[in-house]
């Protein structure tokens, strides 16, 4: 079943298209709002930015634990596959682990994370919640527990394949490719780790400043 | 990333960047001031990236038979766990 995908186009034929990779479970919700700023801020630069939903995340109907790292980079495939003209693959953080599959013109990734330390931040979370639940459980126990039953971590209901591709999962090389991390410097832009937050919040300059770097990329990459 | 001044900066910005208290509420933690269950946005998913940035930032590996709740009780707890870590 084809996932909702949210979009902004320019007046016109768009230079390229900008396909936003979002950061995976709870830290695509913390940074909705500004990706969707800087979606805003490419579209007023006359790019079309999208934003697809991955199966099994946000208004997707498609239940979690059916799914994994591979149904994702699969389902990127796919949505990559229905846009015309040059496009940009845009990821975030856990976004950048799945974004090799389309045939892209070029890849930016911000703040890329590997797999085994977000997984380790889910079961952490699982474990301090048990701990004020009066349970004792460990990062061993619930490894444990993940090989041969779904597990339930910070909220999202994790099939056995999903915990055991998460646990070893890098990003994978791509050309050509543009990686930026927050801070100040050539090969960075200045902003707040959202995706850390523990409530939602936004960041309007850091938006702008995603949206700039990803033109001056496609422009260097003499896209347009 | 030995010097104790660099891992209580270190410290308040990782707390500041997880709990979004911005730079001056981060500024004035003091070593009494309280953390999981005196700040409402300290809960147990803010616990887990709270670790998981200690372990970036400052460069240690936390085991979870190490954390018990008193780690968390207070900022001078939290900073006095991390300067013990990069002793070891």
């Amino acid at each position: 079943m084809a996932e909702h995908c949210f979009r902004i186009t320019p007046t016109g034929t768009p230079r390229a298209t900008i396909l936003i990779v979002p950061p995976l479970f709870e830290e695509a919700n913390r940074t909705r709002r500004t990706l969707v700023l800087a979606m805003r801020a490419l579209a007023a630069d006359g790019f079309a930015a999208l934003l697809p939903d991955l199966p099994g995340q946000n208004e997707s109907l498609v239940p979690l634990e059916t799914v994994d790292l591979a149904s994702w980079q699969d389902a990127l495939a796919e949505a990559a596959a229905t846009i015309d003209g040059p496009q940009i693959i845009a990821s975030l953080r856990g976004g950048a682990l799945i974004d090799h599959h389309p045939k892209a013109a070029t890849w930016w990734r911000l703040a890329p994370v590997g797999g085994a330390s977000l997984l380790r931040t889910l079961m952490r979370a699982r474990v301090a919640a048990d701990r004020e639940g009066g349970v004792t459980s460990s990062l061993d126990s619930l490894q444990a527990e993940a090989a041969t039953a779904p597990l339930l971590l910070a909220g999202n209901r994790l099939s056995p394949a999903m915990i055991a591709q998460l646990g070893s999962a890098e990003t994978q090389p791509v050309a050509r490719l543009r990686t930026v991390t927050l801070g100040s410097g050539a090969d960075a832009i200045a902003g707040t780790p959202l995706w850390l937050r523990a409530e939602p919040g936004e960041d309007a300059a850091m938006a702008k400043a995603i949206a700039a770097d990803i033109a001056a990329w496609s422009t260097a990459c003499g896209i347009s | 990333m030995t010097e104790p001044d660099t891992v209580d900066t270190t410290l308040r910005a990782l707390l500041a960047d997880v709990l979004g208290l911005g730079e001056d509420r981060a500024a004035a933690l003091t070593a009494d001031s309280g953390l999981f269950g005196a700040l409402p946005e300290f809960d147990s998913m803010a616990v887990a990236t709270v670790l998981t940035e200690m372990e970036d930032r400052l460069g240690i590996l936390i085991d979870d038979d190490e954390i018990d709740g008193e780690i968390f009780e207070t900022y001078g707890n939290l900073l006095a766990f991390s300067l013990r870590k990069i002793g070891e």
